[in-house]
């Protein structure tokens, strides 16, 4: 009686299929993060000086060490005494390949350079203040320097760090600081112009529209998330960027404020259809009561709509800004992305995306700045995830005051 | 208050709900509707604070006259009038606010600020409705924390805040447990000395134990409208006969 009598290969194969194919999807994903993060991760143990190259100084210096950040200020100049960085109190003197070369003839040093690590020893060796940068080929055994250990960069100087110079020699600065607060700026700016639009067009197609307008006008709105990022940035470099320079009379027009509109255009289909849902949930009979305790239409939808869906609202608003982070394309069009911190609307920021996707070709595979940038990417990561746990949890708020 | 219809046609789009309606309902008295699902008491009821102006595509021939006046009238301001005809609906359906502010609504969205006045009509009102004792310590919490027969009440108090002279009530006990119900049922005895109550409901030994006057419904038409006696002791039609002792609906 319950034998099995058909074959069900088929559904078996079937079921099988869909298990698999599940099942790799998520491993896909998961294995994506945590590459993201390993790659990453690498920059906390790699040296922020170039590759192939060190930093030296004479026998007589007592500093162990110097910071990423220290070498830089030296180099350009902002840092002019060991007493600064921690040592005696001699003026430091930086040495680079170039000012050897130029202190000795070309015979000196020989046609193929045979002669130069003796010179480069003996340059170091004569000045008790020198800090040379140079290949590490040219230390040979009776180099009479020292050479500093390499040092790597700290999580406090990659999170707190105020500079992001990924390419500067000799020590490349990798503080993300200002693109955090770039990519901040800007989404919060977005938000703050998407929601007054956002809110008042929700409310309009969940309240007021009549049946046939919120037909075509709710497509047409969801329509334009679809739109490609390019197409926004595109837009707002053409229409936005040179209305803003002319109004403000600035000298460029590829700033914050550029950004933050173009992303609000693109936040608003997010925040209307998020928002309009939770209102189109209040039920019936709550509006009906309200408004048969005499509200009118606008009363009801203040006192009893929003708040009733302001869990929605929320989750609308908190999705709209997740949006708004993730977002590259048109960003990196209109921001001007200038890696410093903002002070104002109208000066060009840089946010974490637009980094990633103008500085991830040019770096070289496995370089400090390509681990710095993956780096970024897994901040961008939890971030955006964070973000998105947010919503959620608001979202599932029970619905009550 | 008196409530009267005047020869009352009203569409949901093509389809006839009521049928030539003549009603008069006295001031201070309860009257009920009964009928069969799909009769159109609700609809009719829901005329009277022009509920139905909600629903898309309705239409109505014929005149209500609250107090004296057609309410269907071009000048008439429908948000005063729904502050004269007051409502309680079938579910309870508190706001997400507290208790509190549930029965305040009414005087806050009517312009009233004056704190001690809307404390004072909510404490009212809350008496009124029979729910003062189990909620007085807890205002502030959650409406949604009430029972639903609590809820209920608190829906018909919020009903009274803003003192209508006209009680509508749709089905006000369907949803709710025997002695949430007589509680309501009480209640509605009370309001009678200060309000014109109209009660539609299924049950129909409500509708013999609380009101003065019953009308029943049928297919749209206004099939007898009597007092309550009369109508559950000697009907003159035998469709209401049929109805109330059970052989249909």
């Amino acid at each position: 009686m319950f034998n099995k009598k058909r074959n069900r290969f088929g559904e078996t194969l079937i079921e099988w299929t869909l298990r698999l194919s599940g099942g790799t999807t998520t491993l896909v994903i998961v294995l994506i993060s945590i590459f993201l993060f390993t790659e990453g991760w690498g920059l906390f143990k790699s040296s922020t000086v170039e590759k192939g190259y060190v930093l030296c100084v004479n026998r007589s210096n007592k500093i162990q060490n110097l910071t990423p950040k220290q070498v830089k200020e030296i180099f350009d100049g902002n840092i002019t005494s060991w007493k600064q960085v921690g040592g005696d109190d001699i003026p430091i003197e930086p040495l680079r390949m170039d000012d050897i070369a130029s202190q000795y003839t070309e015979e000196e040093i020989g046609a193929n350079f045979e002669h130069l690590p003796q010179k480069l020893s003996e340059a170091i060796a004569a000045k008790p203040g020198a800090l040379a940068f140079f290949p590490e080929q040219f230390i040979n055994i009776n180099f009479q320097g020292r050479v500093l250990p390499a040092e790597t960069i700290t999580l406090k100087e990659y999170f707190g760090g105020k500079e992001w110079f990924p390419t500067a020699t000799p020590a490349a600065q990798f503080g993300v600081l200002p693109l955090i607060l770039g990519t901040l700026w800007v989404s919060i700016a977005a938000i703050l112009i998407a929601l007054p639009f956002g809110m008042a067009v929700a409310i309009y197609l969940a309240e007021i529209a009549s049946n046939r307008v919120r037909k075509i006008l709710k497509p047409l709105i969801e329509l334009l998330a679809g739109i490609p990022s390019v197409v926004y940035g595109f837009f707002g470099l053409i229409v936005i960027v040179p209305l803003i320079r002319s109004i403000f009379h600035l000298p460029v027009g590829e700033t914050a404020l550029a950004g933050a509109i173009v992303l609000a255009i693109m936040a608003l289909p997010t925040i209307i259809t998020v928002a309009e849902d939770a209102m189109r949930t209040t039920p019936l009979a709550m509006k009906e009561s309200s408004l048969a305790l005499g509200a009118t239409h606008w009363q009801t939808i203040y006192r009893v709509v929003i708040p009733y869906a302001s869990s929605g609202i929320m989750a609308a608003i908190v999705l709209g800004i997740g949006r708004a982070i993730g977002e590259t394309m048109a960003v990196l069009m209109v921001t001007g992305n200038a890696a410093v911190i903002p002070h104002s609307l109208t000066e060009p920021v840089r946010t974490i995306p637009a980094t990633i996707a103008a500085e991830l070709g040019e770096s070289a595979m496995g370089s400090v700045q390509y681990q710095a940038l993956f780096m970024l990417g897994a901040i961008l990561f939890v971030l955006t995830l964070g973000i998105s746990i947010w919503a959620e949890i608001i979202r599932k708020e029970p619905k009550v005051q | 208050m008196k409530l009267e219809a005047k020869n009352v046609n009203f569409f949901y789009g093509d389809f006839h709900a009521l049928k030539d309606i003549n009603m008069q309902i006295d001031s201070n008295s309860v009257t009920a509707f009964i009928g069969p699902s799909g009769c159109g008491k609700s609809t009719f009821l829901r005329l009277f604070n022009r509920m139905n102006d909600l629903i898309d595509g309705t239409h109505l021939d014929g005149e209500c006259i609250v107090g004296g006046q057609n309410i269907y009238d071009k000048s008439v301001s429908v948000d005063e009038l729904r502050k004269t005809v007051g409502m309680v609906f079938q579910k309870p359906n508190p706001f997400p606010k507290s208790i509190f502010e549930n029965v305040a609504y009414g005087l806050r969205v009517n312009g009233v600020k004056d704190k001690k006045i809307i404390a004072e009509t909510v404490e009212k009102s809350l008496k009124q409705a029979a729910l003062w004792e189990e909620v007085k310590d807890k205002l502030k919490k959650s409406a949604f924390e009430l029972s639903g027969g609590q809820q209920q009440r608190l829906c018909i108090a919020r009903a009274l805040a803003i003192s209508p002279s006209v009680l509508l009530m749709d089905e006000p006990a369907s949803a709710l447990d025997p002695i949430s119900t007589s509680k309501i049922e009480e209640l509605i005895f009370e309001l009678k000395h200060d309000y014109t109550v109209v009660i539609v409901t299924h049950n129909m030994q409500q509708a013999a134990r609380v009101s003065d006057k019953t009308g029943f419904f049928m297919l749209g038409e206004l099939i007898e409208f009597n007092d309550t006696k009369k109508i559950f002791l000697s009907p003159d039609k035998e469709q209401t006969q049929n109805y109330i002792t059970g052989r249909f609906g």
